[in-house]
């Protein structure tokens, strides 16, 4: 008790000590100070608004009745057991409704705390939202976003100060005209410190943003009711965009109400300090209800990129359903993503691929360049925990993917992944059977080839999707291998430009495909499997 | 010599500059090297593996057979079947004309994803004529939906539609609305069903 006692002597003494010298040296008259307090601006606030804020102002001690009887003492106007400033009414601040100074925790009721810091319940709840998500930092920068209704309290308060003490000397000095330090401002510098003792962490220019957005429904509408021309234009825009707004109500409260803010920004520019006065009640009423708070969160996307090799020809690159029906057992981009989820968390993942490959088609050799983007990521991952992701997928029982030099990598890859995937050459290796049996002369006919251009009408495969057109392609050089034990099959090589249809180019699509390897040997060619077996790339290698 | 790795040797078989094809490690190696045994003796080819074969036998006229294969993008490719009257002509057929009436199906061409300026014709619109020696015979389109391509090169080489009708020598590629083609679907005639109609192996 005796302990509790001392704490309070000194923080009563500390907050006589901070009304002192804010009298001295920037206060107006302090019957001025008290008319403000007794319209509801808060003390934090008021401090605010004569430049007197720091962050000293956190003070514990420094509360309403404490100011008021400081007041008392200096200033005879304050005089007078019942004053209007000392009513227990509970309203927030008529400026920044309690966003300095919160008096309760919106989502479990009313909660006085009196005892300790009010700011520190705000750094509390943020220290738990970043526990609970799991986040690891070393490091954050933080974000304020206030509803537009603070700077019009503000304004209102002005003015009306203006109208009041307009003509007394001490108005006509800087005191009350010069730009002060705004709500978010203040918040910031109470809230900065607080966090950076409860995180352990320094705030900064850090990837990881904290998010503080408040915002008051009823504020805000009310505003915007009061506000010209506001009605018309809206209601404008919405019949010129039709019924679709209307039909979701959730999604259209939710932005009605950040274009209100906006709009209200943008509506408070343009008016006049005299039409301000004329649409607004001065000073402003008390309002009861604070701001809403939500904490959010917000780390960039990392991206985690490799090279992957498809040994299956039942798997898909992506997840492949028509008409609710799956095609092929598995996908690339499920088995991956699935363990990338396992080791790191995030909101969400997305896979990309250096181009792709058919379902039948297997990626051996080399392996295909691929990232992915995970949102949002809850810790950065670890060399080892990158390793295990690798592990996880090349230990998995079904073997339809293997991973090769996994890595992190930073997003410039993502231009250098783009960048390659036009001209890039690929590597394949065809099983394909003729018509009749090849001779050597045929063989070396095919290899001697370099750099032969073709013409691909778009194949009747995907004609349905993609545009007709005649694509000229280059095939770089071809090998063909004789299969031991059978006369018509071979095993052909070839390297191509990216892009070139493989299977068309064995077969002719029907002579669409020109020149062919049907074409070329006089015979029918017919295509049974294709592996990739190089995509050249200098990327992941 | 020939019972070694033929791709790892084809540089110096060939006397040609080394190529990539040899620089495959073991297990790339072992993964594309085919295993002759469990290979057909004949593969099924392309068209048979990736579209439906349909059969339209005496459409609208006696002998003027044609065919419909369908892939499974709902596009269709339509041409001579074996047995059309024109086939059977002395000389065969010497020409294709793609002027019927009022267009030239060989001028408009199709552009886009979106397939702008595509024709929709009906099952039963003219597709083109075939002309043999002394006759001229009316191919019809068989399925109704969009025109997207025809087979230009018959133009210079009508001689396709003999050596090879069922392949390189199709005639066009319509696009149809999926609800189109279960419509009509049942008036064909499977391969096999027409080739026993026709008698032909």
């Amino acid at each position: 008790m005796t302990a509790t006692h001392a704490a309070a002597a000194e923080s009563d003494a500390e907050a006589r000590s901070i009304l002192e010298r804010a009298a001295a040296a920037s206060f107006p008259p302090l019957h001025a100070v008290h008319h403000l307090l007794s319209v509801g601006v808060c003390v934090r606030c008021i401090f605010r608004m004569f430049g007197a804020f720091s962050h000293a102002c956190s003070c514990a001690s420094l509360t309403v009745p404490f100011f008021h009887s400081f007041l008392e003492e200096h200033d005879d106007s304050a005089k007078g057991g019942s004053c209007s400033c000392l009513s227990t009414d509970g309203a927030c601040c008529s400026i920044c409704f309690g966003i300095l100074l919160p008096t309760c925790h919106q989502d479990e009721g009313v909660v006085p705390f009196d005892d300790i810091s009010r700011i520190d319940i705000i750094t509390s709840m943020v220290s738990q939202a970043i526990q609970r998500e799991g986040y690891q930092i070393d490091g954050f920068s933080l974000e304020i976003s206030l509803p537009a209704v603070v700077a019009a309290n503000e304004r209102a308060i002005r003015l009306y100060m203006k109208e009041k003490y307009g003509s007394e000397n001490w108005f006509k000095d800087e005191i009350f005209s010069q730009q002060t330090m705004s709500v978010k401002e203040g918040l910031r510098l109470l809230i900065v410190p607080s966090l950076e003792k409860q995180l352990g962490v320094k705030h900064g220019n850090n990837s990881f943003r904290i998010r503080l957005t408040y915002t008051h429904d009823d504020a805000s509408l009310k505003l915007k009711r009061l506000l010209p021309n506001d009605s018309n234009r809206k209601r404008k825009a919405e019949s010129r965009e039709g019924n679709d707004t209307r039909r979701n109500s959730t999604y259209d409260d939710k932005q009605t109400l950040s274009e209100t803010d906006s709009f209200i920004h943008k509506s408070l520019e343009g008016i006049q300090d005299q039409e301000f006065c004329s649409l607004f009640k001065l000073p402003p009423e008390k309002v009861s209800k604070p701001c809403h708070l939500v904490i959010s969160f917000l780390r960039p996307a990392i991206y985690i990129g490799g090279r992957y090799l498809k040994l299956s020809r039942n798997v898909s690159q992506s997840c492949w359903i028509i008409d609710d029906e799956r095609m092929g057992e598995a996908s690339v981009e499920e088995i991956i993503k699935e363990s990338v989820c396992a080791i790191s968390r995030g909101d969400g993942y997305k896979f990309h691929a250096a181009g792709r490959e058919d379902i039948d088609v297997r990626m051996l050799g080399s392996g295909r360049p691929f990232l992915i983007e995970v949102l949002n990521v809850r810790s950065i991952p670890s060399a080892i925990e990158i390793q295990q992701i690798s592990d996880k997928i090349n230990s998995s029982e079904k073997k339809h993917v293997r991973i090769r030099n996994l890595k992190l990598v930073d997003n410039e890859i993502w231009a250098m992944m783009r960048e390659g995937e036009a001209e890039k050459q690929k590597q394949y290796a065809a099983l394909i059977w003729t018509s009749s049996p090849l001779t050597d002369d045929d063989l070396q006919k095919i290899s001697v080839i370099k750099d032969m251009e073709i013409v691909q009408n778009t194949p009747v495969r995907v004609l349905h999707r993609r545009s007709p057109l005649e694509r000229k392609r280059i095939i770089h050089w071809m090998e063909i291998e004789k299969v031991e034990g059978s006369s018509n099959y071979y095993l052909l090589h070839l390297c191509t430009q990216a892009g070139t249809y493989i299977k068309e180019f064995v077969h002719g699509d029907l002579g669409r495909t020109n020149p062919s390897i049907g074409s070329m040997l006089r015979c029918r060619a017919e295509i049974l499997q294709l592996d990739v077996t190089d995509v050249k790339m200098d990327l992941l290698q | 010599m020939a019972g070694e790795d033929a791709a790892a040797c084809a540089p110096q078989v060939g006397g040609h500059a080394p190529r990539d094809a040899a620089s495959f490690d073991e297990e790339t190696r072992a993964l594309i090297a085919p295993d002759a045994g469990s290979l057909p003796a004949t593969p099924p080819s392309a068209v048979e593996a990736n579209f439906a074969r349909y059969f339209a036998a005496d459409y609208l006229n006696p002998g003027h057979d044609q065919y419909v294969y369908r892939h499974p993008n709902g596009l269709c490719v339509v041409g001579l079947a074996p047995a059309h009257v024109a086939l059977k002509e002395e000389g065969g057929i010497t020409a294709i004309d793609f002027n019927v009436g009022k267009t030239d199906r060989s001028e408009i061409k199709v552009t886009g994803k979106r397939k702008r300026n595509a024709q929709h014709l009906q099952e039963n619109s003219a597709l083109c004529k075939v002309c043999t020696k002394d006759k001229t015979f009316v191919v019809r389109c068989c399925v109704k939906g969009q025109l997207l391509e025809i087979n230009d090169r018959l133009m210079k080489q009508p001689d396709l539609l003999n050596t090879s009708a069922d392949r390189e020598g199709y005639i066009a590629i319509f696009m149809q609305k999926p609800a189109d083609w279960l419509k009509v679907k049942d008036k064909f005639l499977s391969f096999e069903e027409y080739k026993n109609l026709r008698g032909i192996c």
